[in-house]
């Protein structure tokens, strides 16, 4: 599905990811953790194809390589970021941009438009799926939305775009016990052979839940340890300092 | 004919069978007019708009001759029911109330009773007072609350070609009275022309009126409005201006809340294209104590645009608890774009709450990543934002129908169709 050799990104001549390798097959989800500014956000922000940063290295996507895609073909190609701080935009109708998302992606896909009836009976069996209010969508986009609501609200968009990769980015920060089962429910009901996860997070919290098959630890730029569940778990009792 | 930016003394001998303070009025304005010509950027009020140069650089001959165009099918908005006015050039051509009780509502063919109103400031409107015979004026009943909209349908022709029109409305409103206008301009001229309007609309203690003006299809057309607006004790005026896509276009706009507990609000909206070159003026009076005004602007600026916002809230030294705001956002969406506001407060009371502010900046690229991370590309996106930008101002109409229909009028535009 992806394969990352010797990803280096920098910003105003900075380096911030310094020789990243990561491979990850179809239905495999990957977590990495790390401590702030190792990198972490940055690596999602390259993955999803986020302009101002200068690149090297290989990202292999479906055996394409991503480098020189821009961010709106990525996203019609099966990418997809859960954005850590989900922007608010005002005057734009969630359920709309949504519809136009979704048709931008089927049509890539060569799959027919959806007309408004059908993409609102998506949008009501998704988010009753989640047991995420659907009003939400009939509000201005994360406009007055509050921190789990905006989560939710990129998981739920999430579901009914539909992609086969999908790349969370601290999605599970701030949330309280039940929008982290939300969110987790999300992505177990996404889960399947053909679909990858690349999730960042902070804390073992959320791997309770979603069950990770490859745990990375990324430190200044680069990933310094992998193993499984047990190192998410032994991070927890011990933090970064003695990885490092 | 206007040569040299001087109107001939004869124009007004054009006009037969009428009074003599009426011809006294229009040679004193016809004098002032002559006296300076169109206002170039030396004027304060026109320093943004130098209305000269604009002029001499488009206009080779201005005609003063009224068009005599004959009235043609209107095409009328199906999406509702509405009664409805057809003015061809500024001509009051008919008139539709069908669903109105008729006896509530005067409507009369060009009609100026008042000649002692000389406006120092505005050389448009000396222009206007020389030499208008077209337009309409309107009175309603005391009493009497419109069952349906009435739209003003503003059509010009193709007849048009360097030609000038001189229009003069009236709107008066009786006390208790309620009044609901769309103004809809349909432009079928291919020629530059110049509009020239001056407004006056009265409210009567405790009328509502309610007026949206939707002016967007593309003409080479050169606008100037002035509009006066009286209040009378608790009346209200709400209006929502869309003007946008003409060659120039300057709405001056002044409301006077003459009446306690009168309350004003404005709102607009414009999306300017290239050449396009826009500026609202506004100068609201509070004269006496709790009255109410709002102001909220928004405009967005495409290439080669230039856009003016200029307003001024004036609070006379009677008006204690004045509850005053007034908010101008732009968006440019091109470096050649170019926005000026220029926000005035002038307070001579004490017991006042009054509040301004501008913005402008250049689109968000933070909102650009995040859309088009969901699949859309640049140009959707930008489309996305600015809707969303003008959205704002269309969101605060409250009748549904109609707030779809304005909608679906700025989305064409800025799918620039």
């Amino acid at each position: 599905m992806l394969e990352i050799k010797n990803l280096k990104a920098s910003i105003n001549s900075r380096d911030i990811i310094k020789g990243l390798d990561i491979t990850i097959k179809p239905g495999e989800l990957h977590a990495i953790m790390g401590p702030n500014g190792s990198g972490k956000s940055t690596l999602a922000n390259v993955l999803s194809g986020k302009n101002g940063y200068h690149i090297s290295g290989v990202i292999q996507y479906k055996g394409k390589n991503l480098i020189e895609i821009p961010v709106d073909e990525r996203a019609q190609k099966g990418i997809f970021l859960a954005f850590q701080y989900p922007t608010e935009i005002p005057g734009v109708n969630t359920n709309n941009f949504l519809k136009t998302s979704l048709n931008k992606v089927r049509k890539s896909k060569g799959e027919k438009e959806l007309d408004t009836l059908t993409f609102l009976k998506i949008v009501k069996e998704k988010s009753a799926e989640l047991g995420i209010d659907e009003k939400i969508l009939s509000r201005q986009l994360n406009v007055g939305f509050s921190g789990g609501e905006k989560k939710k609200n990129e998981i739920l968009q999430m579901k009914i775009l539909d992609p086969s990769f999908m790349i969370l980015d601290e999605t599970d920060s701030g949330l309280d016990i039940d929008a982290l089962k939300t969110i987790a429910n999300g992505v177990n009901s996404s889960r399947d052979k053909k679909k990858s996860f690349l999730v960042i997070t902070h804390y073992q919290r959320l791997l309770n839940y979603i069950k990770p098959d490859f745990v990375h630890v990324l430190s200044d730029g680069k990933i310094v340890k992998s193993g499984g569940m047990e190192l998410a778990v032994e991070l927890e009792k011990t933090g970064y300092k003695k990885i490092k | 004919m206007i040569n040299n930016f001087k109107v001939n003394s004869n124009e007004i001998d054009k006009f037969k069978k009428i009074s003599k303070q009426e011809k006294e009025f229009r040679i004193k304005n016809l004098n002032l007019f002559n006296k300076n010509g169109f206002p170039n950027n030396k004027s304060e009020d026109w320093k943004f708009s130098d209305l000269r140069d604009i002029v001499s650089k488009n206009f080779k001959k201005l005609d003063v001759q009224i068009i005599n165009s004959k009235s043609k099918n209107t095409t009328l908005i199906k999406n509702f029911d509405h009664n409805f006015l057809v003015l061809i050039n500024g001509n009051l051509s008919s008139s539709n109330f069908d669903f109105e009780e008729k006896n509530k509502i005067k409507i009369k063919n060009f009609y100026n009773d008042n000649f002692s109103d000389i406006n120092k400031y505005n050389p448009l409107i000396h222009l206007n007072h020389a030499l208008s015979d077209t337009g309409y004026s309107l009175e309603i009943a005391d009493n009497y609350k419109f069952k349906k909209t009435l739209v003003i349908y503003n059509i010009f022709t193709k007849e048009l070609n360097e030609n000038i029109l001189n229009s003069r409305n009236k709107i008066q409103i009786g006390k208790n009275s309620e009044l609901h206008t769309i103004d809809l301009v349909v432009n079928e001229s291919k020629n530059k022309f110049m509009n020239n309007v001056y407004e006056n609309v009265i409210l009567k203690e405790n009328a509502i009126y309610k007026n949206i003006c939707i002016q967007n299809e593309k003409s080479d057309g050169f606008f100037h409005k002035f509009s006066k607006n009286t209040l009378s004790s608790k009346s209200k005026y709400s209006s929502f201006i869309f003007p946008s896509g003409l060659k120039f276009n300057k709405l001056d706009l002044e409301f006077n809340l003459e009446g306690e507990g009168s309350e004003c609000n404005l709102q607009a909206a414009s999306l300017l294209n290239k050449n396009d070159h826009q500026e609202i003026k506004t100068r609201i009076n509070h004269l006496v104590p709790n009255c109410k005004s709002y102001q909220i602007v928004k405009n967005v600026l495409n290439t080669e645009s230039k856009g003016v916002y200029q307003g001024k809230i004036f609070v006379k030294d009677i008006a204690q608890k004045t509850d005053a705001y007034q908010l101008s956002k732009a968006l440019l969406l091109n470096d050649n774009s170019e926005f000026n506001s220029k926000p005035e407060l002038e307070i001579y009371a004490d017991d006042v709450k009054c509040s301004h502010g501008s913005t402008s900046g250049s689109i968000d690229e933070t909102s650009i990543y995040y859309l088009m991370s969901r699949g859309l590309n640049r140009e959707e996106s930008v489309r996305l934002l600015v809707s969303g930008f003008l959205n704002e101002i269309i969101e605060m109409i409250k009748s549904n129908s109609i707030k779809k229909f304005v909608q679906k009028k700025i989305e064409e535009q800025i799918h620039g169709n």
